[in-house]
């Protein structure tokens, strides 16, 4: 369904869009896409770390340890996500400006860090979650008491071969809230937060190419639509990039919600 | 009411495919045969109490709606009763036992004084305090709850008239209850059974049962059928079974491991123990004011004994470390543990390698979501080879454990074959100690015939075994009279 209907706009795009400015379109979604997908795959790692840490530690009792990673877990937890990603953006703003990070591919890729340490706490309380219910099973006991040790029962028995579906669950669900950040951010920077934030050269996302210029008049040329309903056949045939770049942004959120919310039914995950 | 013909599938995959489930009027037919393999939903079927939803059902080659709407379907329904083995799910949470015992026809029998005495042996004043109370998931105890259940099926028993007719089914009716209840609940069975025109179906694994009918009331041998439900090639079968079977079988039962006391002992439990806010003590024999220090001894079985719910279970896993004892002394292989010893004591130096535990129910002991190989995957000093998980299964297993057999997702073996995959799993390690709980539940008489054999290498291999069962007869047997303890516990506080 998603891949159908941004098939029907590119085909669209095709047709009516300016060659320059159809290339924005696909590269701003190719580079969120790419960006959401690495911020999903970092967030499972550090997610997967970390809740095996919290119980790790619990069990063992490390008192001190775990009392340090709660506190570091709780204060990026304290923050808004959308506030931690700004705050990754004006890091990366002074890192370009240091030319620290030059090539588009490290800026993308600091991006995605940024939004994955927003998000990851998400995954690691599934994880622990997970692990909570399953520690009160008889069957970890009856693995333990065979000598099977306490790091594959979590890994592998418990995560692997009965979470694996749940945390498909929250990554599917994870990858839009990815993409909503980084778009939201993107466009709230590039709009222009402040005179020390401005970030003309980072490469083209879909939330950027929304707030440019172009963009922007495009859907502004929406509220024609108030005073005459006709100017539709205008706004599908002229204002093509901003109106693209619009339905990227909520088709994509919509139909991941979906697929995650359908996901969630065919398996039956509202249960422990 | 004659033998059934039952077929029930799921999505088109057969569940249970049996000619000839044995049912007969004013007959009690015991029915055995291995957990898992379909005996209590084709019980239920007959009782018309399964769902038919997403199930296709045949009874008697009918539809199940036609079989439902038979004349005497709908009158031995009317008139009979269903003993649940989970007796939670019949209860209503909302009612007190007492209601329920005389809800709708109940309340005209008048046998309950007589039915409460019994099977709460003499205690009536305990009863009543019991019949009070609003059933909740962890009140009245299991066994409470069997005996409010059995006691509205004896009372539904009494109202059945001449001419009339009656289906009666109990489903491991003795499944939580110690053995002199047991008995008690065959004896009350065997006297109300004469003054029924009932077809009474006594589903179990306990064989001990055999034992009670045949040495006690062997006057009704007649009105006894003993059968055996088993599968082959996927299909339900099921035969006679031959009392003499069991009996010659557990007559031939002798001591396991050497006669004499051997000089070392593997593991010692000191009596005094205390977790969770209940004291033990282990004692030789009953009403015994001296506590003993139970010890097992390198190559020789000891057995240990109590009544349902008294926690058995609880000691085992507390001498195997899963539960923060208040007070204890356990000696393991030369190596004193205390409650100020942590888990990961047990965890470097005991698990898997001094000493295992083979847990009561196998569907909570494995992962349900695992294959049969993954079972072996991780085990201390077991290369999990093809070859090798082959030859461990088939210590226990038939020709059932080939090939794509290891590829089998646990979830869907029968009970009976989870509890051999179960023993087979904590046996392969041949550790020093072997903890056993309840190993013979769910198996049928061939199957714990093997369990046994492998408990006799396992011991002429030198482990120390401590076992704890229901199945008196048969462990009564197996061990020397001095190598068997009770059990004994008392709750401390409020």
């Amino acid at each position: 369904m998603w891949c159908a209907g941004i098939g029907c706009l590119f085909l669209w795009d095709e047709i009516f869009l300016n060659a320059p400015a159809f290339d924005r379109v696909r590269a701003a979604l190719f580079n969120t896409l790419v960006s959401g997908a690495g911020a999903v795959f970092l967030s499972l790692v550090l997610g997967w770390a970390s809740g095996a840490a919290f119980f790790l530690l619990e069990q063992r009792r490390a008192r001190y340890s775990f009392a340090l990673l709660s506190l570091v877990a709780n204060a990026i937890r304290s923050l808004p996500q959308v506030v931690l990603v700004l705050v990754g953006y004006v890091l990366l703003n002074q890192l370009i400006l240091a030319e620290i990070i030059r090539s588009e591919t490290a800026q993308l890729a600091w991006v995605t860090v940024t939004v994955s340490v927003a998000v990851f706490l998400e995954v690691s309380d599934t994880i622990r979650s997970r692990l909570e219910y399953f520690r009160s099973l008889e069957f970890i006991d009856a693995m333990l008491c065979c000598g099977i040790s306490e790091s594959r029962i979590i890994h592998r028995e418990i995560l692997w071969r009965n979470s694996r579906e749940h945390l498909l669950h929250k990554l599917i669900a994870l990858f839009g809230v990815a993409i909503f950040l980084q778009c939201s951010v993107d466009f709230i920077v590039s709009v222009g937060l402040s005179t020390n934030v401005s970030l003309s050269n980072v490469p083209l996302t879909l939330g950027s190419l929304l707030a440019s210029v172009d963009s922007k008049q495009d859907i502004l040329a929406l509220s024609n639509l108030f005073s005459d309903p006709a100017y539709i056949t205008e706004i599908v045939v002229r204002h093509l990039q901003g109106v693209s770049a619009a339905f990227c942004i909520v088709f994509t959120l919509v139909c991941f919600f979906m697929i995650a919310n359908g996901y969630a039914r065919s398996r039956r995950l509202n249960g422990p | 009411m004659k033998p059934f013909e039952i077929s029930i599938a799921q999505d088109g995959r057969p569940l249970i495919a049996v000619a000839g489930y044995p049912v007969a009027e004013g007959v009690l037919t015991i029915l055995f045969g291995e957990s898992g393999i379909g005996k209590s939903l084709s019980a239920l079927a007959v009782a018309g109490l399964v769902e038919p939803a997403e199930l296709t059902i045949s009874v008697d080659r009918e539809s199940y709606a036609h079989y439902l709407a038979r004349g005497d379907v709908r009158e031995y329904r009317a008139s009979g009763f269903f003993v649940f083995q989970e007796p939670s799910s019949h209860l209503n949470p909302l009612m007190t036992l007492r209601r329920q015992l005389n809800e709708g026809s109940l309340a005209r029998a008048t046998n309950e004084p007589d039915v409460i005495r019994r099977l709460w042996q003499g205690n009536e004043q305990e009863a009543a305090s019991i019949l009070d109370v609003y059933p909740k998931p962890y009140r009245p105890s299991g066994g409470e709850k069997q005996r409010v259940l059995a006691a509205m099926a004896f009372k539904k028993m009494s109202l059945l008239r001449p001419g009339s007719s009656g289906f009666f089914v109990f489903d491991e009716p003795t499944a939580s209850l110690d053995n002199r209840l047991r008995d008690e609940f065959i004896d009350l069975l065997v006297d109300y059974l004469p003054q029924a025109p009932a077809a009474v179906l006594l589903i179990t694994h306990d064989y001990s049962i055999v034992a009670r009918l045949t040495r006690r009331h062997a006057r009704l041998s007649g009105k006894v059928a003993f059968k055996e439900m088993y599968l082959v090639r996927g299909k339900q079968e099921v035969r006679d079974f031959e009392p003499r079977e069991y009996l010659g079988w557990v007559s031939s039962l002798k001591p396991l491991g050497p006669g004499t006391v051997p000089a070392e002992f593997a593991l010692r439990v000191a009596s005094g123990m205390r977790v969770l806010s209940r004291s033990y003590r282990f004692v030789r024999k009953e009403g015994d004011a001296n506590a003993a220090t139970l010890t097992v001894y390198k190559g020789r079985m000891t057995y240990l004994k109590g009544g349902s719910g008294l926690g058995k279970t609880t000691v085992l896993k507390t001498i195997m470390g899963l539960f923060e004892p208040e007070k204890m002394v356990v000696e393991i292989g030369g190596r004193r543990f205390t409650r100020e010893n942590r888990r990961k004591d047990w965890s470097r130096s005991v698990w898997g390698r001094k000493m295992t535990m083979v847990f009561q129910h196998a569907d909570e002991a494995l992962n349900q979501r695992a294959l049969v190989r993954d079972v072996f995957g991780g085990l201390p000093g077991f290369e999990s080879s093809e070859r090798n998980m082959l030859d461990a299964l088939a210590k226990l297993f038939d020709a059932e454990a080939e090939g794509s057999f290891l590829n089998r997702p646990v979830y869907t073996l029968s009970g009976g074959q989870k509890q051999r995959l179960n023993l087979v799993r904590s046996m392969i390690l041949q550790t020093e100690i072997l903890l056993l709980d309840e190993p013979l539940s769910g198996l049928d008489l061939k199957a714990s015939a093997k369990v046994i054999h492998l408990l006799e290498q396992q011991l002429a291999r030198g482990s120390a075994i401590l076992v704890v069962s229901h199945n008196e007869d048969i462990f009564d047997a197996l061990t020397r009279p001095e190598d068997v303890y009770l059990l004994e516990g008392h709750k401390e506080g409020p």
